[in-house]
């Protein structure tokens, strides 16, 4: 029987990881033969600085050739955007020493004015950085697979979901957003067959994470995680450049796009020079005329630093309280992240733990190859030994109460994918509707937490206070996104909600940015959709067969026949071009299909329940279906 | 939800911890929505929501509280809200008072001494849970519950009291710098 055409697996598409950074990104995959490699371009470099400048033409330049258009184009280079992803547009953070046009100081999203009239969002601005890497990618190795996008660890929900959205927006497939530290360590454990407990330290261009993880036999569980998502190098080079310019005195120059620019650039170059120096001298030519001359000493750098990784310190003690342990239980400290590279950073990290942290992974480029790990196990076509990453929500997720109290649904460190539920009642007699409010974070009051989203269940009948019961379910999957629904247990009244996320861009929002980003945009999404829906087909239609021919025994002869008739409907569907057919067929192949999953299901607990790997399972199974596959009779095409 | 079912455990309250960590993790290789990415759709949502569950009834079992009160709704204690001991009452408000004052006069080695003193009589309270646990029969009746839902009560009082100790202690990490 002809299968849909099925390729080499040779030739298949290669999946890629993506360490999407403030500073700079880069993609990395693993290669038929060997460890992980990163991409590099035409000048044999792997980063690509994560710099998008925006032109008068309408043309976008991204990487160094945009770093190098910042000091001319201060206001229409954009940089360090991964700090403003998921941020409020009147977040202050959003406006340090950032010289743009920002559109509005208002709002759920920042909003950006660049040349070419153009305004352009963090998740656009991402998607550029995105579609570089995705060109890069494909120019070295051909057609690409699926990508999987590191985030810090640390990262809220919002986030994330600007992450992901940016991700659809440069047309990749995102098979998962991955903790970077759990992506540094997976490098690290694959690489050196390592077990035993680890702290991950990365600190990056403008984010803080660190992570207290296991390694046991290929399972790589995530017992604590901790950080801060806006403390980075950046931070070291703002305060440099801070100092910096106040020496200039004139205010004027002082807020001068062009010369903070320059400023800042000369800060960062004086940090990296005192990495190997003890004092460096700098004499920065200025833009408006004039120049700068500035000696900054190692001492005076580190003195300005320090209040910095006392920050972190504070993270990693927490992350260790967490965890239930001491720096003595640690096997191993991993150093991730650019910013690790200044001594005195490193210092501490030793004095924290007490231990001399492993870098042999160049820290710039661990978090990549761990996402082309994770990518390659994911698509199915790693050749290594399956590994499994157990992660964890970062901040603890919440329902605002009366009296603006925070009720933890779920707390921070719950191992996802997670679900919980939490029952509310009505406060006044003949309440028809509740208003909720989803926040993150650690603090007591919904203020001081991260406000999420806030939606309405409306339609409840009227009763007296305290008597409807309101179940509000938090769900958060593998990506660490989280999904919530809610239902009214006395009416049955349940809605799936449609969440208004107080920061960050709606669905409908990311869907028509998609819509503008083609030019026929109706029927491109056409065909977009039903090349979709033939994947679709065709990987059901794959796993389908595989579930028949495995487990033979675990089905009778009707309903096998039944299935099989409804996967012969989604093959000869996925040949026609109507998208809608596809799916409706899948949707039926799917309902018949239902009770031998379940049945696969229980059978597979069963087995790890008393112990017995899958691997065993595979070798037995595999062994067992090459007696069964030429006799179970087989409908034709 | 029966978290010890879930997760193939008896239901003890002193439970062979590594024993946990193993079936935990043989489930979820089992489960883990990574292991299910080329599986039919049907199959993907069934295995998505048993990861849910496992990591549900993991939660439960691998905190000692979180445990303690699993196991008496399972043996069928009905009783709500903590048990004010007024004994306990006195003794934890004497503790949190002496830490308050600790707190305000910045002294951290009063508030490590009051932490160590809370943290033998929580090892103390969670030994007699684990022996009174121990001794209940698989029918016993919910008036035996009573002992238990108490100890757990002190045990919970003393773990609140440890948390806000986390709090005191991350504060006085600045205490030295503005002192």
């Amino acid at each position: 029987m002809a299968l849909l055409q099925i390729s080499d697996p040779g030739a298949r598409p290669t999946p890629i990881g993506i360490d999407l950074g403030t500073t700079n990104s880069l993609v990395a995959y693993v290669p038929l033969v060997g460890g992980p490699a990163t991409v590099r371009d035409c000048d044999n470099e792997a980063l690509v600085p994560s710099v998008v400048t925006y032109k008068d033409d309408g043309s976008v330049i991204v990487g160094r050739a945009a770093k190098a258009l910042a000091i001319e184009h201060p206001r229409d280079t954009i940089s360090s955007i991964k700090r403003m992803m998921g941020r409020g547009a009147d977040d202050p953070e959003t406006h340090r020493l950032a010289p743009y046009r920002f559109a509005t100081r208002e709002g759920a999203v920042v909003k950006i004015a660049v040349a070419g009239d153009r305004v352009v969002t963090p998740v656009e601005v991402s998607a550029e950085i995105l579609r570089e890497l995705y060109q890069l990618a494909e120019d070295a190795l051909g057609p690409v697979g699926g990508a999987v996008i590191t985030v810090p660890a640390y990262f809220d929900d919002a986030q994330r979901q600007a992450t992901r959205d940016a991700g659809r927006l440069a047309g990749l497939e995102v098979l998962r957003l991955l903790n970077e530290p759990t992506a540094a360590a997976l490098a690290y454990g694959l690489d050196s067959k390592q077990k035993g407990t680890f702290a991950v330290y990365d600190l990056g261009g403008g984010t803080f994470d660190v992570t207290i993880l296991q390694l046991d036999d290929g399972v790589f569980q995530v017992r604590s995680t901790g950080g801060d998502s806006q403390l980075g190098g950046d931070d070291m080079d703002r305060a440099l450049a801070e100092q910096l310019l106040a020496q200039l005195k004139d205010e004027a120059i002082q807020s001068d796009p062009g010369t903070v620019r320059a400023i800042m650039d000369g800060a960062r170059a004086i940090k990296h020079a005192l990495t190997d120096r003890d004092a460096v001298d700098l004499e920065l030519e200025l833009p408006k005329g004039g120049a700068l001359h500035a000696r900054v000493t190692r001492a005076e750098f580190d003195a300005l630093v320090r209040p910095l990784c006392e920050r972190t310190g504070l993270a990693c003690r927490r992350a260790l309280r967490d965890a239930g342990m001491s720096p003595t239980d640690l096997d191993g400290v991993i150093l991730v992240g650019g910013s690790t590279r200044v001594p005195c950073v490193r210092a501490y990290v030793e004095e924290l733990f007490g231990k001399v942290p492993l870098d042999s992974i160049d820290p710039d480029q661990v978090v990549a190859m761990g996402a082309a790990i994770q990518a390659d196990q994911l698509a199915g076509n790693s050749q290594n030994e399956q590994v499994l990453l157990l992660d964890v929500l970062p901040l603890s997720l919440g329902i605002e109460a009366m009296g603006g109290v925070v009720e933890k649904i779920l707390p921070r460190n719950t191992p996802i994918p997670a679900g919980a539920a939490q029952v509310f009642t009505t406060y006044a007699d003949n309440q028809t509707g509740f208003e909720l409010h989803v926040v993150q974070g650690e603090r007591e009051t919904a203020e001081a937490c991260r406000s999420l989203a806030r939606f309405t269940l409306r339609g409840i009948p009227p009763m007296p206070a305290g008597l409807a019961r309101l179940e509000v379910r938090f769900e958060v999957d593998a990506d660490g996104l989280l999904h919530v629904s809610a239902h009214e247990q006395t009416t049955g009244i349940k809605q799936m909600i449609e969440v208004k996320p107080s920061y960050g861009l709606s669905d409908d929002e990311v869907e028509r940015m998609l819509l503008d980003a083609y030019d026929h945009a109706e029927t491109d999404v056409t065909v977009r959709s039903l090349r979709e829906q033939r994947v679709d087909a065709e990987r059901i239609a794959v796993a389908t067969r595989n579930a028949l021919d495995q487990d033979a025994a675990l089905i009778d002869e009707a309903e096998r026949l039944d299935i099989e008739a409804k996967l012969a409907g989604v093959i000869d569907a996925a040949r026609g071009d109507n998208h809608h057919l596809i799916a409706s067929r899948i949707e039926e192949l799917d309902h018949v299909s239902r009770n031998f999953a379940g049945r696969r299901m229980d059978r597979s607990i069963k087995q790890a329940l008393a112990g017995q790997r899958l691997s065993d399972v595979e070798r037995d199974t595999a062994h067992a279906e090459g007696t069964d596959r030429h006799t179970s009779p087989r409908k034709d095409e | 939800m029966d978290p010890f079912a879930t997760l193939g455990m008896p239901r003890e309250y002193a439970l062979d911890s590594e024993e946990l960590e193993r079936k935990y993790r043989d489930l979820q290789r089992a489960l883990h929505p990574d292991r299910h990415v080329n599986a039919t759709p049907a199959e993907r949502r069934i295995a998505l929501s048993k990861a849910v569950e496992v990591n549900e009834a993991y939660r439960v079992l691998r905190d000692d509280v979180r445990r303690a009160d699993g196991l008496l709704r399972l043996l069928g204690y009905t009783g709500k809200g903590d048990i004010a001991d007024p004994e306990l009452l006195m003794e934890v408000m004497e503790l949190r008072e002496a830490l308050s004052e600790a707190k305000q006069g910045k002294d951290l080695p009063q508030v490590q001494k009051l932490a160590s003193k809370v943290q033998s009589l929580a090892t103390t309270t969670r030994r007699e849970l684990a022996a009174t646990f121990g001794e209940l029969p698989a029918d016993a009746a919910p008036i035996a519950l009573a002992k238990p839902a108490e100890l757990l009560s002190r045990l919970k009082y003393y773990k609140r009291f440890l948390d806000e100790v986390n709090v005191i202690e991350d504060e006085a990490l600045t205490w030295t710098k503005a002192g």
